[in-house]
Parts: structure tokens; sequence; C-alpha cells
């Protein structure tokens, strides 16, 4: 797959995002876009502002100036809690469980926005909150078993082994169908044999589901990316293939320092 | 022995009122990690509110269902004219404006229904049962004290962990920004977890009101005990709440039994010193996630 640049219908964009936290521009005029049915990659040194944009895309933060687009509509305030409504799904660094809950109930809690049932039903036990607590418990459990993972359902995060984690997270963010899904490092952390096991994975997603990969491990990007867009210092110095990019000079140079691992 | 099991017994159902106002407080702190010094004076306010449908209608159920709809309200005003733009900025703020909000919350009362202790009519005989030919210092009152708050607990219980809205309340408390990657409306959760607080706190209100008078400022004790129960207990876990609420009840009465009854608030504040002492983070909290 080849992209002419600028991509024309690009299912999640940014368009022309500059932000200023504590005085650093961050992010400066920065236009991504994530086609539809692919693997894009976003990628650059560390500081290089890969996860304001994620943070900005996902409304923890509102640009200073630009917005987002997603399906074709600009977005201009976005409220965090209605990504998943949206479909846009986001994983975070680390793992990001609640430890205070099971697995399984952390990845229930993933689909839990699409439960009708209000508080007055719920708080009187009403039979119809009931079933969907139990529709929604059987689907979280079936997410789990697509993950192998179903033996662990009512463990809590801290008693499991941090891989099994980053693919409680990953069940998570997939429970509630999403369309896209922003996927922050999910590779920090995991051996060599998962890391080839995810990239199957994220690519066996696609086409009908979109991806858009923050990852320091450029093994998994060259491999699971169908475009690359790179940050340096806020600001895009590059784009195209896994190839292209791989060849940019001044990718290299942004690089120069950091090992690129092929 | 026979006066061990009579003061045993007597504090049973006080014990039950301080697990459901250690409860109210808990329940404050898994959603905004605070502890809302208001809430007696909350439940003091919806068990006047009580006490005037009583005098007027006779009718006990009525009154402590306005009463847990007030307390629900009110738990929401206070939650947004002070605790959130206070919250935003300092949470010490927050807690110290919690005093405030229970200072004028007493003085209102004052003011409405006047500051003299009123006797609060029970809705079923308060004097001691007799069985084998013996009075024990229990009555059916009591009775009605312990199921309504087992049945609170264990409807809270179930609230917390078998609905979709207990699920949603939880991973508020615990992580905001990863709740609200996941599709929760959390602020909606924080309030949520004020109403019910305050819904709690009303009914704890009303059940101690015939054992103990109401007035404008007769509550503050049973904050005291609450509060060393709820810390004792973890802060944020309601097995821990009710343990040490019903723990404290009981611990009270033995002291009020053999000594006098105005000792019981330095032993609780000494409980409550031994346990930051030696175990700062409660007995049933998870995860020691709780910063004093």
């Amino acid at each position: 797959m080849k992209y002419v640049l600028p991509l024309t219908h690009p299912l999640l964009s940014t368009e022309n995002v500059s932000i200023t936290l504590s005085g650093l521009k961050i992010l400066d005029d920065v236009s991504i876009g994530v086609p539809q049915g692919t693997v894009t990659g976003l990628i650059g040194p560390n500081g290089a502002g890969k996860t304001t944009v994620f943070n900005i895309m996902s409304g923890f933060l509102t640009p200073d100036e630009g917005n987002v687009r997603f399906d074709g509509k600009k977005l201009k305030h976005i409220k965090t809690h209605h990504l998943t409504k949206m479909g846009i799904s986001r994983t975070l660094q680390g793992v990001g469980l609640f430890e205070s809950l099971t697995a399984l109930e952390n990845v229930m809690l993933g689909g839990s926005a699409r439960v009708k049932s209000g508080i007055v039903a719920d708080s009187l036990g009403m039979p119809w909150a009931d079933s969907e607590q139990n529709k929604l418990r059987s689907q979280a459990m079936e997410t789990l078993a697509e993950f192998g993972i179903a033996d662990i359902a009512d463990r809590y995060p801290g008693e499991l082994p941090y891989p099994v984690q980053k693919r409680v997270a990953i069940a998570r963010s997939l429970i509630s169908d999403p369309k896209v899904l922003l996927l922050d490092e999910p590779a920090g952390g995991i051996s060599a044999s998962d890391m080839a096991e995810l990239g199957r994975m994220i690519k066996s997603w696609t086409p009908k589901r979109t991806v858009l990969l923050v990852e320091h491990h450029m093994e998994l990007v060259m491999e699971v990316c169908d475009l690359i867009w790179v940050l340096d210092a806020g600001k895009v110095i590059a784009s195209g293939s896994p190839e292209e990019v791989r060849t940019n000079p001044a990718v290299l140079a942004a690089y120069l320092g950091e090992e690129v691992s092929h | 022995m026979t006066n061990f099991i009579d003061y045993l017994l007597g504090g049973f159902s006080s014990g039950a009122v301080i697990a459901l106002m250690a409860i109210a407080l808990v329940l404050v702190w898994r959603s905004t990690r605070m502890v809302n010094f208001a809430q007696v004076g909350q439940a003091m306010f919806t068990t006047y509110i009580a006490l005037t449908i009583q005098q007027q209608t006779g009718n006990w159920l009525l009154a402590l269902v306005v009463a847990i709809a007030a307390g629900v309200v009110l738990g929401v005003i206070v939650f947004f004219l002070v605790i959130r733009p206070v919250k935003n900025s300092d949470s010490t703020g927050a807690i110290i404006a919690t005093f405030g909000v229970l200072i004028a919350l007493q003085a209102g009362a004052g003011m409405i229904w006047g500051g003299d202790p009123e006797g609060f009519v029970p809705p079923v005989d308060n004097s001691g049962l007799e069985i084998g030919g013996r009075i024990w210092p229990f009555s059916l009152y009591d009775i009605l004290v312990l199921v309504v708050t087992a049945a609170l607990v264990i409807g809270l219980t179930l609230l917390f962990t078998k609905t979709a809205l207990g699920l949603s309340m939880r991973a508020s408390a615990f992580n905001p920004e990863v709740a609200r990657l996941s599709g929760v409306r959390v602020n909606r959760m924080l309030i949520t977890g004020w109403a019910i607080a305050g819904g709690v706190g009303a009914v704890g209100g009303i059940l101690i009101a015939p054992v103990s008078t109401i007035s404008p400022t007769s509550f503050d004790i049973l904050l005291v005990f609450a509060f060393t129960a709820a810390v004792i207990g973890g802060l944020d876990s309601l097995v821990g709440a009710v343990t040490f609420g019903i723990g404290t009840g009981l611990i009270i009465s033995l002291i009020s039994g053999y000594s006098d009854s105005s000792n019981a608030p330095v032993v609780a504040l000494i409980l409550l010193a031994l346990n930051l002492l030696l175990k700062p983070d409660g007995v049933f909290s998870h995860h020691g996630s709780r910063s004093v």
C-alpha cells in the first residue's frame, strides 16, 4: 500500500494541532492522518510529543490551535467519557488497570458505557439492570477467553504476570467494539515471543478496526505498520511506508544517539 | 457476667448507627478522597425534617422515606455548592469547607427548629424485651435498627459488586482518568457517591434519634465514633466500616457500663491514635491507597 500525502479521507486525524504546556511548545502544527483499516505508527525520540497527540485525541488536553477530526467530523472539545461510544478506545502506557477490580471487572468496565440501565434501576436492583449486567459479564468472559486468559478472570491485576496484565488491558479496550484503537506502547516490558504474538494480533484486527500505534520497539512498528508518521520535537519530520521511513535521512538524524533496531 | 452481657447487648444498635455513619464517610472518601465532616450535620438536618413529618402525620415510614430523599438531595447540594468549587483548587480547603457546612447546618437547624433537645417517638416499642422471666436491655426497636442496617449494608454491597453502576463508582474512585477512557461519566459517579452517603447518613440519623434525642449538635459525638470506625476500617472499606462501627458501639457500651459514658469519646480517640500508630493504612484497606 502506498499513501499519497496529504491523505484525502483519513478516519482519524489531527489538523494543524499546536499546544504549549508550561511554556514549552510540545506540538507545533502537527497534521497526521490514520487511514481507515490500517495500522498507522506514530514514532519519534523521547519527548517528541507522541503521547501528547494521544492525550489530545482522547480529550485529556485541548489544543491551543487546530483540531482533531474523526469520521469526517471536526471534534472541538472532546469529552473523554464519550470516546468509547464514538468508537475510539485507548490503552495507556504501562497497563492502567484498576488494582482493586478483578480482571473480569476491569474488562467489564470497558463495556459499561453501553449498559443502558440507569442509576435508579441499578440501585433498586431491577431485573433488567441485572440482565444487562449478566450480558456484559458473559461478554467480558468471552473476550478474556479470546485472549486465552479466561482462567484468571477472578484474579486481581497485582497477582498476574505483567504480560497477562497487558492482555487484560487490551481485552478491556476491545470489548467496546471500537473502530479505532489508540495503543500507547503495547510492547513495553514484554518478551520477544509475546511481542511477535502482539504483532499478529494487531494485524488481525485490521481492516475491521483501525489502529494508531505509539511504540518504541522498531521491529514491531516496522512489521505491523502500513503507514508511519515520525515526530521530533513536536513537529512532523517524515511520513511514509516503513521502508521509506527507515531510509529517511531526517529520521536517522532525529534518532542519532538512539539505536534504531531493524 | 450478667452485667457484661447486658452492656454488650445494649451496644449493638448504637454500633449499627455508628456503622451507618461510618459507611457514609467511607462512600464520600471513596468518591472524592476526602472526609466530609458535615456528614453528621446533614444527618441532623434530615432527622429534623423527619421529626417534623412524624409530628404532623405520625407516620414513621413516610418520615424515613422523606429523610432519605432529603439526605440524597442535601448530599448533592453540598457537593455542588461547596466541595466542587473548593476541591478544584485544594483538597485541604475542601475538608475545612465541610466544617463550614457543618456549622451552617447547625445554625440553620437552630433557627428553624430551635436549640432545645426534642424527643423522637420510636415506631415500635423501645423498652427492654422480657424473655425467660428477665428483662433484657434489648428492645423491639433495637431489632428494627439492626434489620434496617443489615438491609442497607446488603443493598449497598450488592450495588457495588453486582451492578454496572457499582463497578463504575469503584473505578472512578480508583483512577478517574482510566475510568473516563472506559466511558464512565466520572463526575456523575462522584455525585452519586455523595448522594448515597447523604441517604445512608439520613437513615443513621433517624435511627439514633429516638435513643439520643435531637438537637442541632446532638449528633456531633457520633462523628467522633463514626470517624474512628471508618479510619480504623481503612476509610475505603464498607466491611471495615461495619465491623468497626459495631465494634465501637460495643466498646462504648462496655465503657459506659463499667465506668462513665463521658469516658467513651476519650477511649475512641485513644483507639484512633493507636490505629494510626500501629496500622496507619487501616485494617481493611486495599493496597494502602490512603494518604492522610
